[in-house]
């Protein structure tokens, strides 16, 4: 039964833990921007998936104008990204000049009789329900709706977070060999010839009274 | 510009403790390694003074000067993503 509990445990956490690479990992899109409009949100309970007001004002963190990018896919489904500052703190994006992008993201909107296909950076889900939307980070143009991009930020990223795995195990590894077993070697040393000075002293007591009082007695010797 | 600061403190804490702990690991494996090689070999004299002539040297070695690398990789990390993500 611990068995389950234990690939249980481990499951939960790999699905948690890649939930949240994948959210706060940079992925590209190729649209074609179609309009960009702010609006006035008050965020509510998915205040978690927004970020915070414009880096330096002093704008309302419930109530405030967030800007939006609307853009369509090159299969024709349609994205809409958000273009709020990220804070210093997380995601670790340090991204402070969204009116630049928005500025920019007007400048390329586009029709579908002369398409100007576009790489949005972006982070985050798009989950219509609870009305939370990807924060476009970058802006980029591209050749055509079919150009390859390669996800090496991606695999930077993640190679450091193999490597400080590793190096995190190594170094505890390092610390039970030499910290914690010589001190748990020393106990069990301790707790044998306790154990041992006991059945002595049993086996030298001659009545049954005698045998009781060794018996106590290597209870409470060092 | 407070949020700046604060995130700079507690980023510069945090690498800190970082730095702690990778200088002790280096120690610890440094000492593992002069044991074994001592151990390991006929050498001469006693084991406790090959030990720590084998630390005081390491004290004064490069190596400790690498680990500061601790702080340097993750600042130059920061700034390059501040470059890449507002000055396209």
């Amino acid at each position: 039964m611990w068995r389950y509990f234990k690939w249980g445990f481990w499951i939960v956490l790999i699905l948690t833990v890649g939930g949240i690479l994948h959210y706060t990992l940079p992925q590209r899109d190729i649209v074609r921007i179609t309009g960009t409009y702010n609006r006035l949100t008050t965020v509510g309970e998915n205040s978690f998936f927004y970020a915070t007001p414009d880096a330096g004002t002093g704008e309302s963190t419930v109530t405030r104008d967030i800007r939006f990018i609307e853009a369509v896919r090159p299969n024709g489904r349609v994205i809409v990204y958000r273009n709020e500052d990220t804070g210093w703190v997380w995601p670790p994006y340090f991204k402070y000049d969204s009116s630049n992008l928005q500025a920019e993201a007007s400048n390329l909107k586009s029709t579908a009789d002369a398409p100007v296909w576009v790489a949005v950076t972006h982070y985050g889900w798009r989950i219509a329900w609870m009305s939370i939307y990807p924060n476009a980070v970058r802006l980029r143009v591209v050749d055509g709706p079919d150009t390859s991009l390669f996800p090496w930020v991606n695999i930077v990223i993640l190679t450091a977070l193999a490597f400080l795995l590793f190096m995190v195990r190594r170094m505890w590894l390092q610390f039970r060999e030499r910290m914690i077993d010589p001190a748990l070697e020393d106990m069990s040393d301790a707790l044998t010839r306790a154990d041992a000075r006991a059945d002595a002293a049993r086996a030298s007591a001659r009545t049954s009274w005698g045998r009781f009082r060794a018996w106590l007695g290597g209870l409470f010797r060092r | 510009m407070i949020a700046i600061l604060t995130s700079a403190v507690m980023g510069f804490l945090i690498l800190t403790v970082i730095y702690l702990l990778v200088s002790v690991y280096s120690r610890s494996v440094r000492r593992e390694k002069l044991e074994k090689q001592f151990d390991g070999g006929d050498m001469p004299g006693d084991r406790d003074a090959f030990v720590e002539k084998g630390m005081q040297a390491y004290q004064h070695s490069l190596r400790r000067w690498l680990i500061l690398l601790v702080y340097v990789i993750p600042i130059t990390a920061v700034a390059v993503t501040v470059y890449l993500v507002n000055y396209n």
